[in-house]
């Protein structure tokens, strides 16, 4: 006979747990890598440290869906917290550009972005906006189109709320899907095959996010190439 | 910086951890000691009086809040440093460990074992431990 459990435990406290219990193995797998690399117990080849180098890199992207389930059990326990302060976008959106160089230089993809005088600051958790700009980078980034991609950000305001725009000339997304773009563990055939690796939360993650802070994300298919992703985010009140 | 080795106290209850820190502070010119849990941990702080304490949080028998609580209540110990090295990374718990008088907050997966080094030295020099 089978036993029942006196509780059943919801599904965002099962991956809560899950999570948590992953960290600690990542971390260990992670020192090891990072000692061996090191040379501290003898210096490795060239190919070994290619595979060790290619084992880290590997631990990074299972740390980073481990933090990715972390967000989802907490934004489904609604335990997700931001903290809001005034932010000044331009200043925030031109860092996480410069954090991607050399992956986007790698990507063979050019980032446009022209930080505007005088624009206000808004009212946002520096962190989790950080998050959602790091987002639809990363996407434009990995879904580009084969040529060579070309990403516009831009910056304006319409009445109490900034409107940030990521303009892409990627692979885009198919019509069928528009409705599932924003679900969890959504992703698309032609995004599977261009990254293996990719979760289908950042969106959703990230249309959290933009929910807590008062804003809205959307999409729209471009004329030409690609899709434009657009979030609002309120202006801090001075 | 002084002659004498400075001896670290970890107290993890991962025995993989506690061997990989080992190994690197060990080569790094330190004393390394350990505990496995948090009662193990308390009883060390005393006896062994390190220089530095890396102290994880979700531990058997005794949590490291709880460690750390009662070590800074204690006038002979509340001087040592500690480092927290832990998973948790919400805002809550770091705010709760540097409240409770933690010099330090690493989390495990967001940093590697050469800057907890560096971090342990720079501690141990801030709070005059190496000159």
């Amino acid at each position: 006979m089978l036993e029942t459990y006196p509780e059943k435990p919801k599904i965002s406290e099962v991956i809560s747990i899950v999570a948590h219990q992953l960290k600690n193995p990542l971390s260990v797998i992670k020192g090891y890598l990072e000692v061996l690399l090191s040379g501290d117990f003898g210096k490795v080849n060239q190919k070994q440290e290619e595979y060790l180098s290619d084992a880290l890199e590997n631990v990074k992207i299972m740390r980073k869906i481990v933090g990715y389930l972390l967000d989802v059990s907490r934004i489904e326990e609604k335990k997700y917290i931001i903290k809001t302060k005034p932010v000044a976008l331009g200043d925030l959106i031109q860092e996480v550009i410069n954090d991607f160089s050399s992956l986007a230089k790698a990507s063979n993809c050019e980032i446009f972005f022209k930080k505007p005088k005088d624009f206000p600051s808004v009212s946002a958790d520096p962190l989790r906006i950080r998050q959602v700009i790091e987002n639809l980078i990363s996407n434009a980034l990995k879904y580009r189109s084969v040529g060579g991609g070309k990403l516009e950000i831009r910056l304006s305001k319409k009445n109490k709320e900034v409107v940030v725009s990521f303009k892409d000339n990627g692979i885009g997304i198919p019509k069928e899907e528009f409705k599932k773009v924003f679900s969890k563990f959504y992703r698309s055939e032609s995004a599977v095959e261009l990254d293996p690796s990719g979760t289908g939360l950042g969106l959703y993650i990230s249309k959290a996010i933009i929910k807590l802070h008062g804003g809205k994300i959307w999409f729209k298919i471009n004329k030409d190439f690609g899709t434009t992703f657009y979030f609002t985010i309120p202006i801090a009140k001075i | 910086m002084s002659n004498k080795k400075q001896k670290i106290l970890m107290i993890e209850d991962d025995k993989f951890l506690r061997k990989i820190y080992r190994d690197k502070l060990t080569r790094a010119g330190f004393v390394f000691i350990e505990a496995t849990n948090g009662i193990e941990g308390a009883n060390k702080i005393i006896s062994e009086k390190p220089d530095l304490v890396l102290l994880d949080l979700i531990l058997p028998r005794k949590n490291g809040f709880d460690v750390l609580i009662d070590m800074k209540r204690n006038l002979n110990t509340k001087n040592i440093p500690v480092i927290i090295l832990s998973n948790l990374s919400q805002e809550l718990d770091i705010k709760r460990g540097l409240s409770f008088g933690a010099e330090d907050y690493l989390v495990k997966t967001d940093i590697s074992l050469s800057e907890v080094v560096d971090k342990v030295r720079g501690w141990l020099v801030k709070t005059k431990k190496i000159k």
